[in-house]
């Protein structure tokens, strides 16, 4: 416990040094939730609808912190360590490097709850956010995607050979998420093809489903997104453990 | 009495390229051994294959009758590593690096008072990165200590280390043995062999050419001190009129 406190403490520190992270991933999110609220704040999300544009957002905008951790915040801390040969060094002590491989997964998962908790309150302190849906179902979704989100990170770290290819790899997956998935770019106005375009990618089936679960509407539409998610986690872990090398 | 170290015909190749060949060790409690040879004559990863970070192709490596691939938690807590290169996480401080170090162990050493004994004291709160190369080394020194090792491996001790600084790792290490702590070592500086090890290994192209102590070394040899007894081994001087 003592080794895992010290860990936790220290990584923390070090992401909060490092910046990126609560640049990309809570910076941006609570930056653009203020420019979407400045913006729609008080327009409803389409013609008659009984819920606003800004409740409707709310599942989109806290996906962009998810993806900063998930597919850059994580994979890049997980590769540096590999290529520095830190979790190497961990190998020759009692701890095993799977300890620091969990503090990093915990010290992302941190980032982006922080995300999700400050975009929820200006939403709500500025922009009348009213969140039809329960925390029952919507805590549940937002890990789920997380989980998602994260093993896929996680298998990029573990296919790259190196950090340049690690950094090209999580590049080529973050950003099309980040302006394709609907998490900055709202889904609901794209034109149809892009619509379809956009799908393909996890996000957006995972913002899908956050949306969903935010707004209380009906679960049962979700179950495409539910086993994608699953399924997408599953094949990811599996992959970055079978590929996993500690140098 | 249970040995420090017991290495069985350990054999490690890269394709076609031997790396280690049949490498035989066996290291007393309270002995410093040194591993010797050029670069590449297979030093790291002997030990690096020992310390079950590599998998040896055959042989075996028992660090105080357990197997460090098996029985990780139980040996390394009583082994300290020091590798020849080291990096940190980025932005970590040194006090930082020592207190993560040292929450690996059940019972470390106070890093506050080992910190000033290696001469950190000053650089306490400076980022690793800022550090010079001398700094440097001292902390990995200083790091593979900090859990109080019955046994410790050093990979290229003092390199990039002054005169002095040298001097004062090696007291350091002599006070660790007269309490009994064992060591293994790699340099390339035979003064420093000559004045820590009791017993040595020299190593060509992966093979044992020498071993047994430091007085033998040079008494087998056609010279009268170690650093030109340790090239007849190595057979520095023939590849030299080789290249000529």
């Amino acid at each position: 416990m003592k080794t895992f406190k010290t860990l936790f403490l220290t990584e923390t520190k070090l992401m909060i040094r490092d910046m990126n992270n609560l640049i990309f991933g809570v910076g941006f999110s609570v930056i653009f939730a203020v420019i979407m609220g400045m913006i729609m704040g008080g327009k409803p999300a389409f013609e008659g609808a009984d819920y606003s544009f800004i409740d409707q957002s709310f599942g989109a905008v806290i996906a962009i912190g998810i993806g900063a951790t998930g597919l850059m915040g994580l994979p890049l801390a997980l590769a540096d360590y590999r290529y520095k040969k830190i979790l190497k060094r961990f190998l020759v002590t009692p701890v095993s490097p799977a300890m620091l491989l969990l503090v990093q997964f915990l010290v992302n998962l941190l980032v982006s709850l922080i995300c999700l908790v400050l975009v929820y309150l200006v939403f709500v302190l500025f922009f009348d956010f009213d969140m039809g849906g329960s925390f029952l179902y919507f805590i549940p979704a937002y890990l789920l995607v997380l989980l998602s989100i994260y093993s896929i990170g996680m298998m990029l770290a573990s296919v790259s050979p190196n950090i340049k290819t690690a950094n090209l790899l999580c590049c080529a997956f973050y950003f099309p998420m980040f302006f394709f998935s609907g998490a900055t770019l709202p889904y609901e106005i794209m034109p149809a093809a892009l619509q379809k375009a956009s799908d393909i990618l996890p996000l957006t089936q995972g913002i899908k489903l956050m949306k969903a679960t935010s707004l209380g509407l009906p679960v049962e539409n979700m179950t495409f997104p539910i086993i994608l998610m699953i399924g997408l986690a599953a094949v990811c872990i599996l992959l970055s453990v079978r590929f996993f090398r500690w140098e | 009495m249970e040995k420090a170290l017991v290495v069985k015909e350990l054999t490690k190749s890269y394709g076609s390229l031997v790396a280690i060949g049949n490498l035989n060790i066996t290291v007393e409690k309270g002995e410093i051994f040194g591993l010797l040879g050029h670069n590449g004559a297979g030093k790291t990863t002997s030990i690096e294959c020992i310390l079950g970070v590599k998998k040896a192709d055959h042989g075996s490596a028992l660090i105080f009758g357990k197997d460090p691939g098996k029985d990780r938690r139980l040996v390394f807590e009583k082994v300290g590593v020091q590798f020849q290169q080291t990096n940190y996480q980025d932005k970590i401080r040194v006090d930082e690096i020592c207190q993560v170090t040292a929450s690996l162990y059940k019972k470390p050493e106070d890093w506050e008072s080992l910190i000033n004994t290696f001469g950190l004291a000053r650089m306490k709160r400076k980022m690793v990165a800022e550090l010079s190369g001398g700094e440097r080394q001292r902390l990995s020194v200083l790091l593979a200590l900090i859990q109080n090792p019955e046994l410790v491996f050093l990979d290229e001790l003092t390199t990039g280390l002054d005169a002095k600084a040298r001097r004062d790792v090696w007291k350091y290490l002599e006070g660790l043995k007269q309490h009994g702590l064992t060591i293994m070592l790699t340099s390339h500086y035979m003064d420093e062999v000559y004045t820590l090890c009791d017993r040595i290994c020299i190593l060509k192209k992966g093979n044992t050419i020498f071993q047994g102590f430091v007085s033998e070394a040079i008494a087998n040899s056609p010279y009268d001190n170690l650093e030109e007894a340790y090239l007849w081994y190595s057979g520095e001087e023939e590849q030299k009129d080789e290249n000529l």
